[in-house]
C-alpha cells in the first residue's frame, strides 16, 4: 500500500527536481534579494527597507495602477466580447462553418507578433492612418489618435483583447457545448422565457469557466512584459517593465527594488492561482 | 387538472415520419401510459404535448383550449425527464422553487410552497443540499416536486423509473401512484417497460412505429390484444395457425374443442401461463421439454410438440426436467384469434 502511494512521487521526482531546482531556487534567491541579502555584492543583512520604499514610491504606485488598469480593462472587454462570441457560435452550431477555426487563430500568434501587428496598424505611421488619410477621412496621419505609446495604454489593450477574446470564447464555448441542452428545455417547460434561461441557467453554469478564464487572462496581462514594453508609454510604465528596468540598472545595489516588484507580482500570481483553484472546484461540482 | 386530447398529430424529422395520426384522449385525473419500444415516438409525443416540439399537423387540446400554438412556457404541461435534469448550481429548495421564481412570485409564497412540497415528497430537511449530494430516488422526488410546484394542468413522466435500481423502482412506483391519486392530476407516463405500464396505469396506449395501435385498460391490453404486433410487444406468447370448423380447432399440433365460432382460417394466441403441464395421466398433448428456466416464483419451459415449440409458464412447485415427456392442456376458449 505504502509502495503504491509513494510510486507516483518517485516517478515524478526527475521532473520535479528540475522544476524546483530552477523555479524554486530562482524564487528563493529573488525573495532573499528582495529582503536585501545579496551576498555577491556584499549585502548580507535582512531588511524590509526595500519593501517599504517600493510600496510608498509614487512611481511604483502609478506603475501598479497602470498595470492593474490595462489588465482589468482588457480582461473585462475580452470576457464580455468572448462570452457573446461563444454564445453566437453555440446558437449557430448547426451551421458548420470555417468560423469555428478562424476565431481561434489569434491564440497561437505570439504576444510579440501581436504587439507588432498593433503597432503596424494603429501607430500614427501605421496602415490604418495611411488608409484613412488616402481616403481623405483625415488630412494628415498625425490627426489619427495616438493609440500606441499613449498614457491610456490603448495599444496594449488592443493587443491583449485581440489575443484574449478568442481564448475566452474557446473556453466558454467548450463549456456551453457541454451544458445539457435539456436543462434549457426543463427551464422553458417550467415557465421561463429565453432571457430567463440565459440569466438563470446558462450564465450561472458558464460563470465558473468565465471567472477562471478571466483570472488566467488578467494574471497574464498583469505580469506580461512584451506588449507594455513594445507599445506602452514612457510613463507610467507597467510593473513588469519597471521591474526589468530596475533589474538592468548597472548599479547592482538597486537589484532588491527589482526583486521586491517581482515578489509583489508573484504574490498576486499565487493569489490568482488560489482563486482559480476554488473556481475549478465549482466547475467540477457543476459537471457532476 | 385538465383533460387532454390529441387529434391526428403528425410529426416528421428530415422527411421521416415519427408520429402518424396520433389520437388520444386522457380524462381529467387519469393516469395513462404510452407504452412502446425505443424510437417508437413516445418521447416525441410527450415533447409535443409539453410544447418543446411543434407538431406538423393535428390539434392538441388541454381542457377545452387548443394549445397547439401556445408556447412551452405558457402551456402548463410539465415533463419530469428520465434523467431528472436538476439544475446543478441550485439547491434542492431552489430547484423546486425555480418555476415560481420565474413567474416572479413573492419570496414568502415560494418558501411556503417549497416547504409544502418537500414534505409531500418526503425530503424535509434536505432543501439546502445540492443535486450531487442526493441519491437517484431523492433526485427524482426533487424533479417531481419541481414539476408540481408550478401547478401543472398535466404531468408528463418520461421513463421515470428506468434509471433506478429494482428495489427503489418499486418504491418510487408506489410513491408516484399514491401521489397522483392524492393530487388527482392528469398524468401521461412514457415507458418501454410493459410490467411497469400494466402495474401503474388506468389505461395503456401501445405505440409502435409512430402509431397508437391500441388504447385500453391494462388487463384488456394484456388479455385481448387487437393485433399480433401488440400481443408480441406485451410478451412472448404462443401463436398457433389453424382452421375453425364445426366447433373444432384444427392445428398443426392437434385437434381442440372450441366454442361455436365463425368458420375460418385463424392464428390463435394463447398465453404461456394459460397452459398446464401434467405427467400424472396420459391425457392431453404429448411433448418433450426442451428448455427449463427456473425463476423462483415461476418456471419457464419450452416444450416441443411435433415440430412446434410451445412456451409455458408454470407456477407449480413441481420442476420437470429437460427431455422429460410431458402432457400439456390448453383451452383455446381462453385464446385470442387473429
Amino acid at each position: 500500500m505504502i509502495k503504491d502511494k509513494i510510486k507516483p512521487y518517485i516517478l515524478l521526482l526527475p521532473i520535479m527536481t528540475i522544476i524546483f531546482g530552477i523555479f524554486a531556487s530562482g524564487l528563493i534567491m529573488g525573495f532573499m534579494q528582495s529582503l536585501g541579502r545579496f551576498e555577491a555584492i556584499g549585502m548580507t543583512e535582512f531588511t524590509l527597507r526595500y519593501y517599504k520604499e517600493v510600496l510608498i514610491d509614487k512611481g511604483f504606485l502609478s506603475s501598479f495602477g497602470f498595470s492593474f488598469y490595462i489588465s482589468i480593462v482588457s480582461s473585462v472587454i475580452a470576457v464580455v466580447v468572448g462570452v457573446i462570441l461563444a454564445y453566437l457560435l453555440l446558437i449557430n452550431k448547426h451551421k458548420k462553418g470555417i468560423e469555428e477555426i478562424i476565431y481561434r487563430i489569434p491564440i497561437i500568434v505570439p504576444h510579440t507578433v501581436a504587439s507588432l501587428l498593433v503597432f503596424n496598424i494603429l501607430a500614427q505611421s501605421g496602415v490604418l492612418p495611411r488608409i484613412l488619410n488616402f481616403l481623405g477621412i483625415i488630412n494628415e496621419q498625425s490627426q489619427f489618435p495616438a493609440l500606441v505609446f499613449d498614457k491610456n495604454g490603448w495599444g496594449i489593450i488592443f493587443s491583449y483583447i485581440w489575443k484574449e477574446i478568442p481564448f475566452i470564447a474557446m473556453v466558454v464555448y467548450t463549456v456551453l457545448k457541454n451544458i445539457n441542452d435539456k436543462l434549457r428545455d426543463v427551464a422553458l417547460n417550467l415557465g421561463s422565457d429565453k432571457k430567463q434561461v440565459f440569466f438563470h441557467i446558462l450564465l450561472p453554469l458558464m460563470m465558473p469557466s468565465i471567472i477562471s478564464s478571466f483570472i488566467i487572462v488578467f494574471a497574464f496581462s498583469f505580469g506580461a512584459f512584451e506588449a507594455p514594453y513594445l507599445l506602452g508609454p514612457t510613463s507610467p510604465k507597467a510593473l513588469p517593465v519597471k521591474a526589468f528596468i530596475e533589474y538592468n540598472n548597472p548599479d547592482l545595489t538597486n537589484r532588491p527594488y527589482a526583486m521586491v516588484i517581482n515578489m509583489i507580482l508573484t504574490f498576486f500570481s499565487v493569489m490568482f492561482i488560489l482563486i482559480y483553484y476554488k473556481v475549478f472546484n465549482l466547475i467540477n461540482r457543476y459537471s457532476r | 387538472m385538465s383533460q387532454i386530447e390529441l387529434k391526428n398529430i403528425n410529426k416528421s424529422f428530415d422527411g421521416k415520419t415519427i408520429l402518424n395520426n396520433i389520437s388520444l384522449k386522457v380524462e381529467e385525473g387519469e393516469r395513462i401510459s404510452l407504452l412502446g419500444p425505443s424510437g417508437c415516438g413516445k418521447t416525441t409525443t410527450l415533447k409535443i404535448i409539453a410544447g418543446l416540439l411543434k407538431n406538423d399537423k393535428g390539434q392538441l387540446l388541454i381542457g377545452d383550449k387548443d394549445v397547439s400554438k401556445v408556447p412551452v412556457e405558457k402551456r402548463g404541461a410539465v415533463i419530469v425527464f428520465q434523467d431528472y435534469l436538476l439544475f446543478p448550481h441550485m439547491t434542492v429548495a431552489e430547484n423546486i422553487g425555480f418555476g415560481l421564481k420565474m413567474a416572479k412570485k413573492n419570496k414568502n409564497i415560494i418558501k411556503e410552497k417549497v416547504d409544502e412540497l418537500l414534505k409531500l415528497v418526503k425530503l424535509e430537511g434536505l432543501g439546502d443540499r445540492y443535486p450531487d449530494e442526493l441519491s437517484g430516488g431523492q433526485k427524482q422526488r426533487v424533479a417531481i416536486a419541481r414539476a408540481l410546484a408550478v401547478d401543472p394542468k398535466v404531468l408528463l413522466l418520461d421513463e421515470p423509473f428506468s434509471n433506478l435500481d429494482t428495489g427503489l423502482r418499486d418504491e418510487m412506483r408506489e410513491f408516484i401512484s399514491n401521489l397522483q391519486r392524492k393530487l388527482n392530476i392528469t398524468t401521461i407516463l412514457v415507458t418501454h417497460d410493459k410490467e411497469e405500464a400494466l402495474m401503474i396505469s388506468d389505461r395503456i396506449a401501445v405505440m409502435l412505429n409512430g402509431e397508437i395501435k391500441q388504447i385500453d385498460e391494462p388487463s384488456e391490453i394484456y388479455k385481448h390484444p387487437k393485433s399480433i404486433e401488440v400481443a408480441n410487444f406485451l410478451g412472448n406468447r404462443n401463436y398457433i395457425k389453424g382452421n375453425i370448423k364445426e366447433g373444432k380447432f384444427e392445428t398443426e399440433i392437434g385437434l381442440f374443442n372450441i366454442d361455436n365460432r365463425e368458420q375460418k382460417e385463424v392464428i390463435a394466441m394463447i398465453n404461456p401461463e394459460d397452459i398446464y403441464l401434467d405427467n400424472s395421466s396420459n391425457e392431453g398433448l404429448e411433448g418433450t421439454i426442451t428448455e427449463v428456466r427456473y425463476a423462483g416464483d415461476r418456471i419457464y419451459y419450452k416444450i416441443k410438440i411435433k415440430n412446434k415449440q410451445i412456451r409455458v409458464i408454470s407456477n407449480s412447485d413441481k420442476v420437470y426436467r429437460l427431455n422429460e415427456k410431458i402432457f400439456i392442456h390448453m383451452d383455446f376458449n381462453n385464446g385470442v384469434f387473429f
